[in-house]
């Protein structure tokens, strides 16, 4: 056994190839020629007739046309009330087709000759991009002028896009990886603005089609727009095909106000997530930073490639490398164009080893913050900045974009240059000074997202904590503004539906429903649906039979359970919630609102009333001609749904609608049944 | 009309004009130890990438080893005699003792119920105390640092099932320092730092997998899938594995695999081949030549019948549906490629436009042709993404019956075509870009013997015909051959009550 494991030590670290190899030399000893000169592409630029500015860069390596107009707006001007509008509105500029061209066909179009054209929304600028082979050039040019110039905003891809948001937000903390950074950037930047704020239900809710015509009415005009154009072409052409396709685009509006400013100052702290599903504790920790123009951004850039930025530095050396703590641990100066960025340290670390991660990191800015590098350290960092110049001008993509960058912040063409100048000139003492001045460990914020079962030692060792609390708002019900008169005409508008319906009293005189019933869903999503409903006033059982077997669900309101063949399980909060909004909207005694305790019933128009309380709120429009309710308006599960209502027919002396259209589908009653003494107890009774 | 036109002239065109002209910028050479090299002539820019494919990846884990393809990666960072020791005779001295302790402490341990604790204990103390004599010796990082300061980006290295992979950029003065580099380490690499490095790897897995719940996922959907073939274990290994295993056994398997004709290396952007080969020659030609590795014996057999893993996880839910296929090699290959670009490719792929944008079942629906490998028969993977308040049975029944259909009717003639002429104006448009070229040539050659099969294969796809997607779909898509895996949320505790 020894001897083995000996022989293996002995080839593998090489001594016989050593021996028989030619000597070559080491790393130390070589000497490298000059780096051949590199020569950046300028751009041509030009301006349209309309005002657009141009920029056109000529390469023909490739049969490929790209380009892309960057429009002076962002998600910073997103209203206080309609989070989202932008992004939903960048998506659905592209999805939603254009005047001529469904979004449907355009994605069939392009694809059929393997182009795309596209849109997205960032926090400063948003961008609609084209490219595709030379061959297709004309072809390509056209659907982008369309989709920039001519977008319809058709409805369902506005539902659609909507409803992707708000997966995204129900999905928001699941990898608890992207936590920590989402929140340490809420709160440097403060969660009643744009910059630090984040979109919850409610806001898309709002969002309707004219806010998306009107943000894009607004922003996206000639003279607010720089387009790129990249690849096989020559420029002069290049310039007269667009002048003749964007020339005649002569949309104006009033110039666009600047970005608003970062005017938040965050409170330093720690803040902690509990997490029973992870086995490491996930971090983010920072403080607000600087601007790509501060003079001393260079120093800080050294400075944090020392502190935390690849194998070499600092953070990575400790803590991944010593302490074998963290498979990733980083710091930046993330500097932004035109607002403060942050400085900021994030990582991951097994449960247990959190507490001396963290105190690790609080060593190591400080020992930056106390003493002068090594010359090593900063030659080494300066150097791998400046060696690696190159590589922003490998690609002349690259070159055009940053001329693009430059160019719309209002930066001097040679900023680069003289970033790569000021790298050259930091000294050790430059290092230490920025340290001290601008990283500040006492104003850093702490964001950590753990499971504190496997921490032996609790977080609050290095400081105060706070909870963070990452539950996701459900939307409010929004009521509409109540007064006397309202309140009467609201009355009125439901006492005119009862009497419709047959009278009060016999509403009233309901105990009991069962429902038999069958939701008539398209075969796609698995045909139709047999379901009883079991009701009194507060508790409700359901059952349907699918093809897998019978699910039952029963709620009282307050708990509630779902059976199905493999078991029952408890209801969960969120399916507990739409319960509790189905029992408000419960027919028929919901019809009888005006006699409830604590419920409004409020008009609010001629022929709509609303009807809220206990947390509960939804909308009646009535049938102006019958008076008959003619639709139901509400949130479920944060989404607006609708059930329309017809085919109304007399039951037991009451008249009550035996179809329903819902959002999913048509639901047709084939009986409804009154008084047949059903009982709590047996509307709860389990399988 | 005119579109159609086009895109029947497209694809013979433009596939003839870039072999044609690319193969005038490829030079291909193999040394005598058997190690092949591709240079990629592109002058535009003083810069160059550099990509070393290693044909041994995670199958290759020995038994109770898991996860060790994945450790000598980490280790490949570790330096040399030369790079990362401040005395290497120290040094080597004292990692030597170090497997002395821990052989000791592994005696011990290996009595099992008899063994004494109190003596664990002190061993395990005299190994701590081994490890941090011989970390007084090193010079830490020292590998990374000389890549870092000589302008080197994008250093970094992956494993995977079938392979394991080094890359990065030098400015283009940097060829010989490359070269140096990367000889060294794999002509004598230095495991020095291994336990601590064992930890970070350890980190990586709670990260990648125990603290993600599609992490997790995806490690129940291959432990039941495959039953005896290596695919069954996730790349990254099992926690205990990691946990114990040694420097011994990295040396081991480092050695068995890492020789010579097992690797491809490529080179691509502003370098000259002749100076590259000569340069090969005398910093590769050290490395002597070795036996080829053995292929993995464990053939897994025929799954009979559906197989069903549901994972508990807090986080909303998520659907991973594989269907055994063949390996790459297999005649069918590049229909399996059409028919992952027909269900999954761009907005056009029927997965999207019926489950995410006409019935808003899912947030996100996608086709992998091969799933967590290709050299050996693997999984057609689909995965889906429930929308809220859409339930995992549902989405999966739209998945089905969309299959169902694409076995039961040809493709649309017109987005079988469009799914070629992505498929070839993809390659066209990745042709400018260094690293990407020398990833793709290296990974081709080492696959398929033939770095022109990036090419060729175009011609295989644009020889599909509906038939043959049609074909494949209903030889591969069966129930008996599938293995579905989802996320459930966990009853709360004391709901129960």
């Amino acid at each position: 056994m020894k001897r083995l494991s000996l022989l293996l030590l002995i080839t593998a670290a090489g001594c016989f190839a050593q021996n028989a190899a030619p000597a070559v030399p080491t790393y130390k000893q070589l000497v490298y020629p000059p780096l051949k000169e590199v020569r950046p592409p300028e751009p041509v630029e030009v301006t349209l007739s309309n005002g657009m500015r141009v920029f056109l860069l000529e390469n023909h390596e490739l049969p490929v046309v790209r380009g892309f107009a960057m429009v002076r707006t962002g998600n910073l001007f997103d209203p206080s009330d309609k989070r989202g509008l932008s992004q939903v509105m960048g998506e659905v500029l592209r999805s939603g087709g254009t005047k001529t061209k469904t979004g449907d066909q355009i994605d069939e179009d392009l694809e059929n000759v393997a182009a795309s054209v596209e849109s997205s929304m960032g926090e400063t600028s948003a961008t609609v991009s084209f490219s595709g082979l030379k061959e297709t050039e004309d072809q390509v040019l056209a659907v982008f002028k369309d989709v920039l110039t001519a977008p319809e905003f058709r409805q369902d891809k506005i539902d659609l896009t909507l409803n992707q948001f708000r997966g995204g937000i129900a999905r928001r903390n699941d990898d608890a990886s992207e936590i920590p950074r989402r929140e340490l950037l809420s709160l440097l930047y403060g969660r009643d603005n744009s910059y630090g704020w984040s979109t919850e239900y409610e806001h898309l809710n709002r969002i309707k089609r004219q806010d998306l015509i009107d943000f894009y009415t607004r922003y996206y005009f000639p003279k607010n727009i720089m387009l790129a154009v990249y690849g096989d072409f020559n420029v002069a052409q290049m310039q007269a095909k667009l002048e003749q396709l964007l020339g005649s685009w002569k949309a104006e509006q009033a110039p666009v106000p600047a970005f608003p400013q970062v005017t938040n100052k965050p409170a330093p702290g720690i803040h902690f997530a509990a997490r029973a599903d992870v086995t490491q504790t996930f971090f983010s920790i920072g403080h607000l930073g600087g601007t790509l123009r501060d003079k001393d951004y260079p120093a800080l850039e050294v400075a944090t490639n020392i502190l935390g930025e690849g194998f070499k530095s600092r953070l990575m050396s400790q803590i991944r490398t010593k302490l074998g703590y963290a498979y990733s641990i980083g710091a930046t100066w993330a500097a932004n164009y035109n607002h403060p960025g942050t400085f900021r340290i994030g990582g991951s670390t097994k449960s247990a080893s959190t507490v001396e991660t963290i105190q690790a990191i609080r060593t190591e800015i400080d020992k930056m913050r106390a003493a002068e590098v090594t010359p090593v350290e900063l030659s080494e960092a300066k150097e791998s900045v400046l060696n690696s110049f190159v590589f922003f001008f490998d690609n002349p993509e690259k070159t055009l974009n940053r001329v693009m960058q430059y160019a719309y912040f209002g930066y001097p063409k040679d900023f680069l240059f003289q970033y790569q100048k000021a790298i050259a000139s930091v000294t050790r003492a430059d290092v230490l000074r920025v340290m001290k001045q601008y990283v500040k460990p006492e104003d850093l914020v702490i964001v950590a997202v753990g499971n504190p079962k496997e921490m032996p030692k609790p977080l609050s060792t290095v400081g105060t904590v706070q909870e963070l609390d990452l539950t996701i708002p459900q939307p409010k019900q929004e009521t509409a503004a109540a007064d006397a008169a309202s309140i009467t005409k609201g009355k009125a508008l439901l006492a005119k539906a009862q009497q419709a319906m047959g009278g009060a009293d016999k509403i009233a005189a309901i105990k009991d429903v069962t429902v038999t019933a069958r939701l008539n869903l398209p075969p796609a999503q698995g045909g139709p649906i047999a379901m009883t409903g079991y009701s009194m006033p507060g508790p409700v059982r359901q059952e349907q039979t699918l093809p897998f077997g019978k699910v039952i669900v029963f709620s009282d309101g307050k708990t509630g359970w779902i059976g199905t063949p493999q078991g029952v399980q408890e209801m969960p909060g969120e399916v507990l919630k739409q319960m509790q909004g189905e029992i408000f909207r419960q027919l028929p005694a919901i019809f009888l609102a005006d006699r409830m305790a604590g419920v409004t019933v409020n008009a609010v128009s001629d022929t709509a009333v609303e009807i809220s309380g206990n947390g509960q709120s939804f909308r009646f429009e009535f049938d102006a001609a019958t008076g008959l309710p003619a639709k139901m308006t509400y949130l479920d599960g944060g989404m607006e749904a609708t059930e329309a209502y017809s085919d109304w027919r007399e039951v037991g002396g009451i008249k009550l609608p035996f179809v329903s259209k819902l959002d999913a589908g048509p639901l047709t009653v084939s009986e409804y049944k009154f008084n047949t003494g059903l009982k709590v107890e047996d509307l709860g009774k389990r399988p | 009309m005119r579109t159609r036109l086009l895109l029947l002239l497209l694809p013979g065109l433009l596939c003839a004009q870039s072999l044609q002209d690319f193969e005038k910028k490829v030079t291909s050479f193999t040394l005598p130890n058997g190690l092949q090299f591709l240079v990629i002539e592109r002058h535009d820019a003083p810069v160059v990438s550099f990509h070393t494919y290693v044909n041994a990846g995670a199958v290759d884990d020995p038994g109770g080893s898991t996860g060790l393809a994945h450790m000598f990666e980490h280790m490949a960072f570790k330096g040399t005699p030369q790079i990362g020791s401040k005395n290497w005779v120290k040094e080597k001295a004292a990692l030597d003792a170090i497997e002395r302790a821990y052989d000791r402490l592994e005696a011990e341990r290996n009595k099992s119920f008899r063994s004494d604790k109190a003596k664990i204990a002190q061993l395990e103390a005299a190994l701590k105390d081994a490890i941090a004599t011989a970390d007084s010796y090193v010079e830490s990082n020292e590998y990374d640092r000389i890549v870092e300061s000589n302008g080197g980006v994008g250093m970094n290295a992956g494993t995977s099932e079938d392979s394991t992979q080094y890359f990065y950029s030098f400015p283009s003065n940097r060829l010989e320092l490359w070269f140096v580099m990367e000889s060294e380490r794999f002509l004598r690499p230095v495991m020095r730092e291994f336990y601590k490095e064992r930890d970070v790897v350890r980190e990586e897995r709670r990260m990648r997998v125990e603290s993600n719940p599609q992490g997790m996922l995806v490690e129940a959907l291959l432990a039941t899938a495959f039953e005896a073939h290596p695919y069954h274990n996730f790349a990254g290994g099992w926690a205990s594995d990691i946990e114990s295993f040694r420097r011994t056994d990295a040396e081991a398997f480092f050695k068995k695999y890492y020789v010579p004709g097992n690797m491809v290396i490529s080179i691509a952007g502003d370098v000259n081949p002749t100076q590259a080969k000569a340069l090969a020659q005398k910093y590769f030609g050290r490395i002597p030549a070795g036996k080829n590795p053995p292929l993995v014996r464990t053939v897994e057999p025929e799954q009979n019948g559906e197989k069903r893993v549901k994972v508990a996880s807090p986080a909303q839910p998520f659907l991973v549906v594989g269907y055994k296929r063949p390996d790459d090699q297999s005649p069918d290959a590049p229909a399996l490629d059409v028919l992952t670009e027909i269900l999954s490719g761009g907005r056009t792929g029927i997965l999207y436009k019926e489950m995410v944008r006409d019935q808003q079942i899912a947030l996100a629906a996608q086709a992998i042709s091969t799933y967590p490998g290709s050299k050996y028969p693997s999984l057609f993977l689909l995965f889906a993404i429930p929308n809220t308040g859409k339930t995992v049975e549902e989405t999966e029944k739209a998945l089905y019956s969309i299959l169902e259909r694409v076995k039961g009717e040809t493709v649309d003639p017109v987005a079988l075509q469009r799914v070629k002429t992505k498929l070839r104006a993809g390659l066209i448009q990745s042709l400018d870009d260094n690293s990407g070229l020398a990833d793709t040539l290296a990974s081709y050659q080492a696959k398929y013997g033939d770095w022109r099969k990036v090419f060729t294969e175009l011609d295989e796809y644009n020889k599909v015909t509906a038939a043959d997607v049609q074909r494949v779909a209903k030889q591969y898509l069966i129930e008996t051959a599938r293995t579905v895996a989802w996320t459930y949320a966990p009853q709360a505790e004391g709901a129960a009550k």
